[in-house]
């Protein structure tokens, strides 16, 4: 049975709705994370789901209850805010006890929990400070601490490491997706604007757009088989490529001069838009599309390249070996792989994607 | 050009200086000097007395009654408004209908000159006919005229309630403007944590407003040692010396009974204890500082 379920849930605020009916099962246990673009929702819905915002319409339900009405906290979850939301009077320790000490816990049974999740965070040298003498990351471990002591069935973190450098960042990821592992059977929900962290964390990805799910998947589906140029276009970086191109038949699509045979046949015809990652595009003597280098972007590792091609205004994105000597201004052959090719109705395509 | 602007920053900063050299450290100085004169207040001989009126102090039975009256005068002044203002506020604070109005009520009184509210409340204390007594009797429904002001048991009292009432207004306002800056994700983790209302005020909310707290209480210490105007309008310090301050000794001891040079001593002695209190004040800011600054 689904740890939370999410039926037809509906949000407005005042004459405008921001989310417009959202259904999900999400599983015990499972890392699920929402992504989307700024504005779409995703802190709302969390929100909903703590139920620090009541829903307009439809039914949550934590742990087989319905706890549509059911104040935040009787819904055995916890919370990590982007601002870490730590009480700058109390030191890391009581920050860490709050919640045992508001429901009365005795005090030698709120130090032994305190100092196992110091522990587990590696928070033990700090407990005596105030949040302000942390830094960043080590506030936000305090906040985690502090969500982790009760032992919540669910977690719910909005963007809790957008504040942090990229360093850091990284760190603090693998310490995430440590944590999920030692706490098992706990479910986490996971609001990001982190490609990598999305891919990295989750067992399960959730695209929103503008208040409604585009797509539900493990993170290689949505790489792999996205549903719409929406989720191609925003899971992956550099993003998806979208170019113009023409139906021939079930398995041939016409690309400027060029015929690619698909593998799979499309049910589409006519004009539809042709999308590539940029990873999936060489350079190579036998390519037969043309292209001329505008510039290159040297990452060490790899080169990103962004060209120009004569059957699109759009410029076009490929990521080759960081080895490759090429010059800017110079045309290249490039090469499609076609087993990485994918075909969208020509509407679907909308201009914020491809931004 | 950069010249000029000199000149006026000198000049335009002169006359605020001068205003306080004039009202300020001017009488400060000259009531150092006269403590230790025995001035009458008019003539112009008077003689130098060494520590003559400071060693009176210690067998004025008066002064010893004037320190029980202030610490109790300052205790409640500080600790009334305060508690007062807090709990408006926080109740004011939610957004319910008529909360505007309400806070404009309880601020009103600030308006008032301390001479007016003083005014206001001898009124209402008025044995015969005023508004307490005439509600006592409504309630009770028997007669009812307490002499409030005229009564040594509840003079101070009474002067009391009637300088909390107009004080609670500024600390009202002052908490609303702190109440604003409590972050709300803070409140909403109590929300989450299963905090009650009352564990949210007292453990969060609180705590949070300790800034706010510094400067109503701060406030409330000068006001109450400049609190001196409302208990000359109500009691004048009687009756039988029962509502007498410092403030109010000092200025009978120099002005009714032309003690100047002892007076004199007297403020002196309460300059003393308020920059006493001002320090430890000061001491505790730089710590209430480093946690919320
Ligand atoms: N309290 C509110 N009152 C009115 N509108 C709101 C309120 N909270 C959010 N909104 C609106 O709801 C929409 C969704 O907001 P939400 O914060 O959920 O977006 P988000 O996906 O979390 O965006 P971001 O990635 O920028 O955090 C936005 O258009 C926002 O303006
Ligand atoms: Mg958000």
């Amino acid at each position: 049975m689904a740890q939370v379920t999410l039926k037809n849930i509906k949000k407005s605020f005042g004459p405008t709705e921001v989310i417009k009916g959202v259904d999900l099962d999400i599983q015990q246990g499972e890392f699920v994370v929402f992504v989307g673009p700024s504005g779409c929702g995703k802190s709302t819905m969390l929100r909903m789901i703590s139920g620090l915002e009541d829903v307009s319409a439809g039914q949550i339900g934590i742990d087989g209850r319905d706890v549509t009405h059911v104040s935040p906290s009787k819904r055995d979850l916890a919370m990590v805010f982007q601002s870490y939301a730590l009480f700058p009077h109390l030191t890391v320790a009581e920050n860490i006890g709050f919640g045992l000490k508001l429901h009365k816990t005795p005090k030698a049974e709120i130090n032994r929990r305190v100092e196992e999740v110091a522990k587990t965070l590696q928070l033990e040298a700090l407990l005596d400070r105030t949040p302000r003498q942390l830094s960043g990351g080590q506030r936000q471990r305090v906040a985690i601490g502090r969500s982790i002591i009760r032992n919540p069935k669910v977690f719910l973190f909005d963007e809790p490491l957008s504040n942090l450098d990229a360093a850091l960042r990284g760190k603090m990821r693998l310490e995430i997706a440590r944590l999920h592992k030692e706490l098992k059977d706990v479910t986490m929900i996971y609001v990001t604007h982190d490609q990598v962290e999305a891919m990295t964390l989750a067992d399960r990805i959730v695209v929103f757009n503008q208040g409604r799910i585009e797509q539900v998947g493990t993170p290689m589906e949505l790489y792999h088989t996205p549903a719409n140029p929406f989720v191609a276009g925003f899971i992956g970086a550099p993003a998806m490529n979208f170019l113009p191109a023409e139906m021939l038949s079930e398995q041939q699509v016409r690309l400027g001069e060029t015929v690619l045979d698909l593998p799979q046949s499309s049910a589409l015809s006519g004009a539809v838009t042709l999308g590539i990652r940029p990873e999936h595009i060489e350079v190579s003597d036998g390519g037969e599309i043309m292209a001329t280098l505008d510039l290159m972007e040297k990452l060490g590792s790899e080169t990103l390249l962004h060209l120009t091609t004569p059957f699109s205004d759009s410029p076009l994105t490929a990521r080759v070996d960081g080895a490759v000597e090429l010059t800017e201004g110079q045309t290249l052959r490039l090469k499609f792989n076609p087993n990485a090719v994918h075909i969208f109705a020509a509407s679907e395509v909308r201009p914020a994607m491809t931004a | 050009m950069e010249r000029e602007n000199r000149f006026w920053r000198v000049a335009l900063l002169a006359l605020p200086l001068f205003v306080f050299l004039a009202l300020v450290i001017w009488p400060l100085l000259s009531s150092f000097y006269y403590s230790f004169t025995n001035w009458n207040g008019f003539n112009s001989d008077y003689d130098y007395v060494g520590f003559e009126n400071f060693k009176r102090i210690w067998t004025d039975r008066l002064f010893f009654n004037a320190i029980v009256n202030t610490s109790i005068w300052m205790a409640a002044a500080i600790l009334l408004p305060t508690i007062l203002g807090l709990s408006l506020a926080l109740l004011l604070d939610a957004k319910v209908r008529g909360s505007k109005i309400f806070k404009t009520i309880f601020y009103l009184p600030i308006c008032l000159s301390a001479i007016v509210v003083g005014q206001i409340w001898v009124w209402i204390y008025q044995p015969d006919w005023g508004l307490l007594n005439t509600v006592i009797e409504q309630i009770t429904g028997s007669r009812f005229n307490y002499a409030w002001l005229a009564r040594p048991d509840s003079a101070l009292y009474a002067v009391i309630v009637a300088w909390s009432w107009q004080q609670t207004g500024l600390s009202m306002v002052i908490y609303l403007a702190g109440l604003t800056s409590v972050p709300s994700d803070l409140l909403e983790v109590c929300d989450i944590e299963g905090a009650t209302p009352w564990q949210k005020i007292r453990q969060v909310i609180i705590p949070l407003l300790t800034p706010s707290t510094v400067v109503v209480v701060a406030l409330s210490v000068i006001n109450s040692l400049k609190g001196f105007d409302i208990l000359f309008i109500m009691t004048g310090g009687g009756p039988f010396n029962s509502s007498d301050t410092l403030a109010m000794h000092m200025y009978n001891e120099s002005f009714r009974k032309y003690f100047m040079g002892y007076g004199s001593a007297i403020s002196v002695v309460l300059f003393l204890i308020a920059l006493t209190i001002i320090g430890l004040y000061f001491r505790q800011l730089k710590k209430v500082d480093d946690i919320y600054g």
